[in-house]
């Protein structure tokens, strides 16, 4: 398979950004409480990595790929429990994509993408400690399984 | 790194020893390290030391401490993997940044 460019990287990372914020969206509002916040906090680490993101691929002259009016959910989002374990998916997923990105990339763009993949797999943590969910942690974050 | 890995995972299982209660919380993040350090030695194409590591010290006393201590070392098993996955080749970056990620959840879920 052939390593794509660390645009194209990138690229994939925005769009995996863009259904984050959507799926937050309909998250939040299943929630209460300290859950909640915790969703409105995630949604915004997801907004600032978006907005980064158009930014750096636009000033270097790539495709910026357009948000999309709506996004495919893996399963309906009912009720509290339902709206947790999409939210762990929601950041295994955006983690994954940020780990994709590490091989096309080096110095500064390499470090974004590493942080990015420790933040979404710590959150992803959490959210399954808040749901009750076991195990709490994978071998290896954001791996394709 | 390799080494490192298997110094985790021993840490870990001299802990659940210590502290039976504790054996369910910390097996999985032992199979991890040592899943880790197995797929380390592969990409790197050398072979996994047959001799066990030994946990570098005796887990503590109480099962609060020895939780802390685990803690510690993946903080700073965290930092080394860190720089390792930005001086990695293409080829193993991939690798070396789910171990640093792998090192930062199992802090949250020792909390």
């Amino acid at each position: 398979m052939r390593q794509p460019s660390a645009g194209e990287a990138l690229s994939a990372a925005l769009s995996a950004e863009y259904a984050a914020i959507y799926a937050y969206g309909r998250i939040g509002v299943r929630l209460t409480g300290a859950p909640r916040d915790a969703a409105r906090q995630a949604e915004a680490a997801h907004r600032n990595r978006r907005d980064t993101l158009v930014v750096q691929l636009s000033t270097a002259g790539g495709v910026v790929p357009p948000d999309r009016a709506g996004y495919a959910l893996p399963f309906p989002v009912t009720d509290r429990a339902s709206a947790l374990r999409l939210a762990a998916e929601v950041e295994e997923r955006t983690a994954a994509h940020w780990r994709a990105a590490l091989a096309s990339t080096t110095g500064a763009d390499r470090d974004q993408a590493l942080a990015a993949l420790v933040e979404y797999a710590v959150r992803a943590t959490r959210w399954r400690k808040t749901a009750g969910l076991t195990p709490l942690t994978v071998p290896f974050p954001g791996r394709p399984t | 790194m390799v080494d490192e890995a298997l110094g985790l995972a021993a840490a870990y299982k001299a802990s659940a020893t210590a502290h039976p209660d504790l054996a369910d919380r910390l097996g999985p993040i032992a199979e991890a390290h040592t899943a880790h350090a197995t797929e380390l030695a592969r990409v790197i194409g050398v072979a996994l030391p047959s001799t066990v590591a030994a946990a570098p010290t005796d887990p503590a006393n109480d099962p609060a401490g020895a939780l802390a201590a685990l803690r510690r070392l993946e903080k700073t098993a965290q930092q080394s993997a860190t720089a390792a996955c930005a001086a990695a080749p293409a080829e193993r970056a991939a690798l070396l940044g789910s171990i640093t990620a792998a090192r930062a959840t199992h802090q949250e879920a020792l909390k």
